[in-house]
């Protein structure tokens, strides 16, 4: 008996069961698998291959790039895999597949490996990437969307291939490419709800009942219906259609405590708050967009939110009221990326500044001061 | 497990348990080795003078190690025989400790009961010299000496004395095996503790999953209005002092503070018999009850065992190893120090020796940090652990004590959540170190 040793680590002694962080990653991973059916039933084949290529490219970015780095293989923890199916949610059906692949590549090779690798990455790596494509030259490939179910329309069918077309430097139109080989150009392309709201279209009840500029199946009054809208009948990026299915998933990972509650409330309440107070057609714009997989999925990132109750209020909240303002003030028509990654750099910012009382604590500061202890002697720095 | 709706304290986590290896065994007496190593240090606060040398013959219950020092509690041996040694041995935590070696005789004595005055006379000052003359110390882990902590500063009375009963470390049960065994006694302790430090109330907190424990000390306190049981959620740490207070009485102990500063004072259920029998008989504090178990251990038992036996010796008492021992652990899971071999000897405050099997080793490579808050929302003192970590990774001692490191207790609930198999304890004790070396200077 004596002759064995045993293993020797610091307490506690114990883990636990199953809180690891590839287990978080399949919960997360089990939560966006409704959103993506859906994707996959209402824009057809193609969203499939969107998917397979932004997480092929994803994982090989990885791989790659920590070779290079001269860092171990993390493909295990399946972050890479999160990060490729989160950029393909995050992307309409329409994008050519090379362009995918240099978002997946922006995200996972440099927001997260020349960031440093997961944990020191300050933005979401998903969302830097989509942002990058959007304001770069690449930015009319990802700029075409298509109404759900467009697949149903003549001569083509579920496997139809589809991607959006260049036509003299100008986002054309979405073109088919038929297995006879033949292009061609259709009428399906289709505005948003938001692009709608922002040309003001979605006001005007003259436009013709029957196709509704293309954004959805159900409609009233020349608008996108609300249950439409939170079904996922409608125009957009891939995963962010559905907001039931989004809700569904959301409440999962914060029943498993995967995810912090007090994030999505705040986001989604910081921009009610907004078109509450301008009026501005509140349900709609709540419906609209990534607002829901932005609250539940990409706000809620462990490495870019902050760490503290206070810091993570502060943070959800200003997420919401700044995804109001952009699509309120600015020119564009959707602020939930972007909005998310200027927070993402105030993070640190939050978590070094907005003090957190410690147990005991009866006065309550609100920013922190680091205490002054005496400098170590070159020699005791050493030791 | 979640909340179970009875008092608790904000933060702390729901490990599995595992009690019922050993919660059903009675308390039976540990054999008595042949050569006991008792340590002359085995509290907190400064070391003792041994007080005997090689060839001295003790008798059990003398007293072999002592000093003037204020904070201190001086050892006895725990049986009769002759000093074979004084010298350095490496304790249960890899220190090198002044230690008394004994070589037991093979007839041991019963412990010659003292005259004592009856406990109804006892004043609070004669209390106080009964606990320090038996070497009384907390016998939950961190060994505080017991008449220092029943001396708080004037200005701070002490109105309530909590007796901590939450064993809230799992596999651990001899304190529940105490409360089942010696009701009486652990109720007769706390009476004497009130009575040292002129307090009122007297509360025993007991965890819910203890409900046999809880009937038998009601019944035990059913005659004394002033001591009542508080049932508490099981969770760790439950049992922490301040976690217990906040649970049991509403009150928060500020940063850096004692206990008393909020009027209480927490002793464990363990120090509370021992200073009954103080009391009562003169016995000084020379063995006590631990748990020996964990599903490496073949019979899991809770043993009366003598201070200084070593625990290869409990080990064999409780029908061997099992050969997929892969952890040796002296204390509880989640505080306890891992043993490379079993050659450390049973002090005053170990409370279990623990053998896991590699199914409950989960020991993984650590990861960076992910951020995912989990060591955050369950510090049971709100400290950001996974901060501290990065202020100790940067050198960074100034940052490591804003963030909480000197607050820290060590319950080690950070790395029992955290999915990057951080060891946050660790980093935390050289932060302890390097800031307190800073501060001295």
């Amino acid at each position: 008996m004596a002759n064995n040793k045993f293993m020797t680590t610091v307490s506690p002694h114990l883990h636990e069961k199953g809180q690891t962080i590839d287990r978080a990653m399949k919960d997360v991973l089990l939560a966006l698998a409704p959103a993506g059916v859906w994707a996959i039933i209402v824009f057809g084949f193609q969203a499939i291959l969107v998917m397979a290529v932004s997480i092929i490219t994803a994982m090989l970015s990885e791989v790659v790039v920590r070779k290079i780095l001269g860092r171990k293989s993390s493909l295990s923890d399946l972050s890479a895999v999160l990060t490729g199916l989160f950029l393909a949610f995050l992307l309409p059906v329409t994008t050519p597949l090379w362009v995918v692949a240099i978002g997946a590549f922006l995200a996972v090779g440099v927001a997260k490996e020349l960031f440093g690798g997961l944990g020191k990455n300050i933005f979401n790596p998903a969302l830097f990437g989509r942002v990058a494509l959007m304001i770069s030259p690449l930015w009319l490939y990802i700029a075409k969307f298509v109404k759900p179910f467009w697949y149903t329309a003549n001569g083509v069918n579920w496997f139809t291939p589809i991607t959006t077309s260049i036509n003299n430097g100008v986002a054309g139109r979405v073109v088919f490419k038929t297995l006879a080989g033949t292009t061609k150009v259709n009428v399906v392309t289709s505005a948003t709800p938001l692009s709608l709201l922002k040309s003001g279209r979605m006001l005007a009840n003259t436009v013709s009942g029957a196709t509704p500029v293309g954004a959805t199946w159900i409609t009233s009054s020349g608008r996108p219906s609300f249950w439409s809208m939170a079904l996922g009948l409608k125009a957009g990026s891939m995963g962010e259609v559905s907001v039931l299915l989004l809700l569904l998933g959301g409440l999962y990972l914060i029943y498993r405590r995967t995810i912090d509650w007090r994030i999505p409330v705040g986001v989604l309440c910081g921009a009610l708050f907004i078109f509450l107070i301008t009026w501005n057609h509140p349900v709609y714009q709540m419906l609209s967009g990534g607002i829901w997989l932005g609250a539940f999925f990409m706000a809620t990132d462990w490495v870019t939110s902050p760490m503290t109750k206070r810091g993570k209020w502060i943070y959800a909240v200003g997420i919401g009221v700044f995804i109001g303002l952009i699509r309120l003030v600015s020119p564009l028509p959707e602020g939930v990326a972007i909005a998310i990654l200027i927070w993402n750099a105030l993070t640190l910012v939050l978590d070094r500044y907005v003090a957190e009382p410690k147990f005991g604590e009866i006065k309550k500061p609100w920013f922190n001061r680091v205490p002054v202890l005496p400098k170590p002697k070159p020699a005791a720095q050493k030791a | 497990m979640s909340n179970q709706g009875y008092k608790t304290f904000k933060g702390g986590i729901h490990p599995p348990y595992n009690k019922e290896l050993a919660s059903g065994k009675a308390i039976t007496p540990a054999p008595i080795p042949s050569e006991l190593v008792i340590p002359l240090n085995q509290h907190i606060g400064a070391p003792n003078n041994p007080l005997v040398s090689p060839g001295d013959r003790v008798k059990v219950g003398q007293k072999i190690g002592e000093t003037d020092a204020f904070v201190s509690a001086p050892v006895h041996s725990s049986v009769a025989g002759t000093v074979k040694a004084v010298e350095d041995i490496k304790n249960f935590t890899g220190a090198m400790v002044k230690s008394v070696i004994i070589t037991a005789d093979s007839d041991q004595p019963p412990f010659e009961a003292k005259e004592m005055k009856p406990l109804a006379d006892l004043s609070a000052d004669e209390i106080k010299q009964i606990a320090k003359e038996a070497g009384l110390t907390g016998m939950g882990g961190a060994a505080f000496p017991t008449h220092v902590k029943l001396s708080p500063p004037k200005d701070k009375p002490v109105d309530s004395v909590l007796i901590n009963a939450c064993e809230c470390e799992p596999f651990l049960t001899c304190d529940h095996r105490l409360m089942l065994e010696r009701p009486v006694d652990l109720v007769e302790g706390l009476k004497l503790l009130m009575r040292a430090v002129d307090a009122e109330k007297g509360v025993i907190g007991i965890e819910a999953n203890k409900m046999d424990a809880v009937e038998k000390v009601r019944s035990a306190v059913s005659a004394e209005p002033s001591i009542e049981v508080e049932i508490l959620d099981v969770k760790y740490p439950e049992g922490s002092e301040k976690q217990l207070i906040a649970a049991v009485t509403g009150r928060k102990v500020p940063p850096g503070k004692l206990p008393s500063e909020v009027g209480c004072l927490v002793q464990n259920v363990g120090t509370a018999i021992a200073l009954y029998e103080a009391a009562s008989t003169g016995k000084p504090l020379y063995e006590r009850v631990l748990t020996v178990t964990g599903h490496a251990i073949k019979n899991p038992s809770n043993f009366l065992v003598k201070v200084g036996t070593p625990i290869s010796v409990l080990i064999e008492a409780a029908g061997g190893l099992a050969d997929n021992a892969t952890k040796l652990i002296m204390g509880g899971p989640m505080t306890g120090w891992a043993q490379e071999e079993p050659t450390a000897n049973v002090v005053k405050g170990t409370s279990g020796i623990l053998a896991l099997p590699p199914d409950l080793v989960d020991v993984r490579e650590e990861h960076g940090c992910v951020r995912c808050t989990k060591c955050v929302e369950a510090c049971p003192m709100y400290l950001m652990p996974n901060y501290i970590v990065d202020a100790v990774q940067k050198e960074d001692w100034a940052k490591a004590e804003l963030w909480g490191a000197i607050d820290c207790f060590e319950c080690g609930v950070c790395s029992y959540t955290c999915p990057a198999y951080i060891p946050h304890v660790s980093y935390v004790r050289k932060a302890k170190a390097q800031i307190a070396a800073l501060k001295k200077r």
